[in-house]
């Protein structure tokens, strides 16, 4: 009995960790940048997609094929920055959010019509094989894919905590006009940090992609979950988003085996609406920002 | 405002012209979906353009009005239909006065996550909840009104363009009269400027909250009058992309105008049977559109025109 919930937990705690990776890179572009993105999900689809062409088309091994899908993948978002995202900043939401459905729904269907529905394996570095800890059973794969992530959180939290980059990127954010006047090139800050964003996205779906499947249709929900670990954590805060991402893969694995299987995903949502009602600053804002 | 008024006659004028003379039932198809599209965007515009807060979860609404005429009026119920489409529309109101005293609370970027979070639990509601629901399998055989049955010509697609301009007409005359109230004013002064509204004394949340529940009951009448056209409802009526589609609609017509959303519900219905023809590539080229509209006509058809022939709107100014 006790063991059975160790492993739910164990399991919840595995998922936690992909759910904030895969909300890593939103948590810079909605989080900080406050572009409402539906199109993250796709961002993360293009990540195991191209993985897949990478190891499987052009035979590449995993990190070498890794860095190639990163750079494609970061060249991309810093000309969708510079060239689409651009023209929606700072007039509200609406047009945020039109841009990014119309372009989810274009990189979804391309998607679809290049590569077809059929779910594409990503060659994973390590064996699949099982570790046993105790009465809990892990595979060698998910302890590589957990450490690959816990790398990039903290790599993506260093950057931004100290280096000069980061610096200027928390200036671009709290105060756009006087970060510019004192000679910050703020719309290569955006690019950068768009870019930045896309490339998280992309690893997730890299990496994942080689646990579960690559899919051109995955988009829409890892969207939605990813919304639901930055809201749950607080905008534009890393730790939270890693909190929320745990909270939310427990609380998932937890309702799966003692409530019901079918609901999972409805876990997400009702916590979040409940949250955002009793504390409307997100668990773990730090900021005195109202929602 | 004669020119809205004019042109939403209009619009119903020629749709009853077009629903008396066209024989083929494609087009009668087409002419349905438009009307469809008319009340669900109308429903959208009300909070989008009057109030000025983005709802991603408004299909939350029209799934309940779809699903509430799907299960009163199937067999173990059997309520006549007829009543069942306004009885929907009152079931979405009251989820609209649940959902808005919670979610109009919050702004910004949390109202929008937090509406689609809603629709999105009630989805999976519907989708688990097999008692209710029938699951995943949707619920069929949903009938018709029984006026429709009273005059041989009314049967068939004729009779549901018909039923269409009625509801249509009811939206339009709704929308209208609130735009033009004094909490349609309100509602306005609070879009363009929530503290200088405050200080005159309009209370944010009591206006806001109003013009939700009626968005929320013309959508559930846009709910019910799809689930008896189509006579089948299933979990895919709170999906994204029906949310995708009024709000491109929305958007795409001009909010915050009348007709803005019936130009919309035109052109989109339109343009996706157009684009039928490109098979494959047709929800790419759908989704590079959406894209150039917003680059390229932020402000929709009807954003352009007014800004063309200003003269026509001076009396509109304000909304």
């Amino acid at each position: 009995m006790f063991d059975l919930f160790l492993q739910f937990v164990v399991n919840g705690l595995v998922n936690g960790t992909f759910y904030a990776l895969s909300a890593l890179g939103l948590t810079l572009i909605f989080g900080l940048m406050r572009l409402v993105n539906f199109a993250h999900g796709e961002f993360y689809m293009m990540g195991g997609i191209l993985g897949w062409v990478a190891t499987d088309r052009l035979s590449m091994d995993f990190f070498t094929g890794l860095v190639a899908v990163v750079a494609v993948m970061a060249l991309f978002g810093w000309l969708l920055d510079r060239y689409l995202i651009v023209r929606v900043r700072d007039k509200g939401p609406e047009p945020g959010i039109l841009l990014t459905i119309g372009l989810a729904i274009f990189l979804t269907n391309t998607a679809l019509m290049l590569v077809g529905t059929a779910p594409h394996k990503v060659a994973a570095p390590v064996s699949s094989g099982p570790i046993l800890l105790g009465p809990v059973i892990i595979t060698e794969v998910r302890v590589f894919a957990i450490a690959v992530s816990v790398a990039a959180i903290v790599g993506a939290r260093l950057l931004i905590q100290k280096t000069k980059l980061g610096r200027a990127m928390r200036a671009t954010f709290q105060d756009p006009t006087a970060a510019s006047l004192v000679g910050i090139n703020t719309a290569s800050i955006y690019a950068s940090t768009f870019a930045l964003g896309t490339a998280l996205a992309a690893t997730s779906g890299m990496l994942l992609g080689s646990i579960y499947v690559a899919q051109a249709s995955i988009g829409g929900l890892i969207s939605l979950k990813a919304f639901v670990v930055v809201i749950l954590g607080g905008m534009g805060n890393f730790a939270g988003a890693i909190l929320g991402g745990l909270i939310l893969g427990v609380a998932e694995s937890l309702w799966g085996g003692y409530v019901q299987t079918g609901t999972v995903d409805m876990v997400g949502f009702a916590l979040v609406i409940l949250i955002l009602f009793f504390r409307p600053y997100g668990l773990f804002s730090v900021r005195a920002e109202r929602a | 405002m004669k020119f809205e008024r004019n042109f939403l006659t209009g619009f119903l004028l020629l749709a009853a012209l077009l629903g008396v003379f066209i024989q083929s039932d494609y087009l009668l198809h087409i002419l349905t979906l438009v009307l469809i599209y008319a009340i669900l965007a109308s429903s959208l515009n009300l909070i989008v353009g009057y109030v000025g807060e983005f709802p991603l979860g408004h299909v939350a609404f029209f799934g309940l009005g779809a699903y509430t005429v799907a299960i009163l009026g199937a067999p173990e119920v059997g309520m006549p239909i007829t009543l069942t489409i306004p009885l929907a529309a009152f079931v979405a109101a009251a989820f609209g006065w649940l959902i808005g005293r919670i979610t109009l609370r919050l702004n910004g970027p949390f109202f929008v996550i937090v509406t689609l979070a809603f629709a999105e639990v009630l989805r999976l509601l519907a989708t688990n909840w097999v008692s209710l629901t029938n699951g995943p399998m949707g619920i069929a055989g949903i009938g018709h009104p029984a006026v429709l049955d009273m005059a041989p010509w009314l049967q068939g697609k004729r009779g549901f363009v018909a039923m269409g301009i009625v509801l249509a007409a009811l939206t339009f005359f709704i929308a209208y009269r609130l735009v033009h109230s004094s909490a349609g004013r309100a509602a306005v002064t609070l879009r363009e400027n929530n503290y200088v509204a405050q200080s005159v004394g309009i209370d944010p949340f009591r206006y806001s909250m109003f013009v939700f529940i009626v968005a929320a009951f013309l959508a559930g009448l846009a709910g019910a009058y799809y689930a008896t056209y189509i006579s089948f409802v299933g979990p895919e009526v709170f999906g994204f992309p029906f949310t995708a589609t009024m709000i491109i609609i929305v958007l795409l017509g001009g909010k915050g105008t009348l007709s803005g959303p019936v130009v919309g519900a035109i052109a989109v219905t339109l343009l996706e049977e157009y684009l039928r023809e490109f098979k494959e590539l047709r929800l790419s080229l759908f989704g590079i559109i959406v894209m150039a509209v917003v680059l390229f006509a932020p402000d929709g058809v009807m954003g352009y025109v007014r800004h063309r022939f200003q003269s026509l709107f001076r009396r509109t100014s304000h909304a």
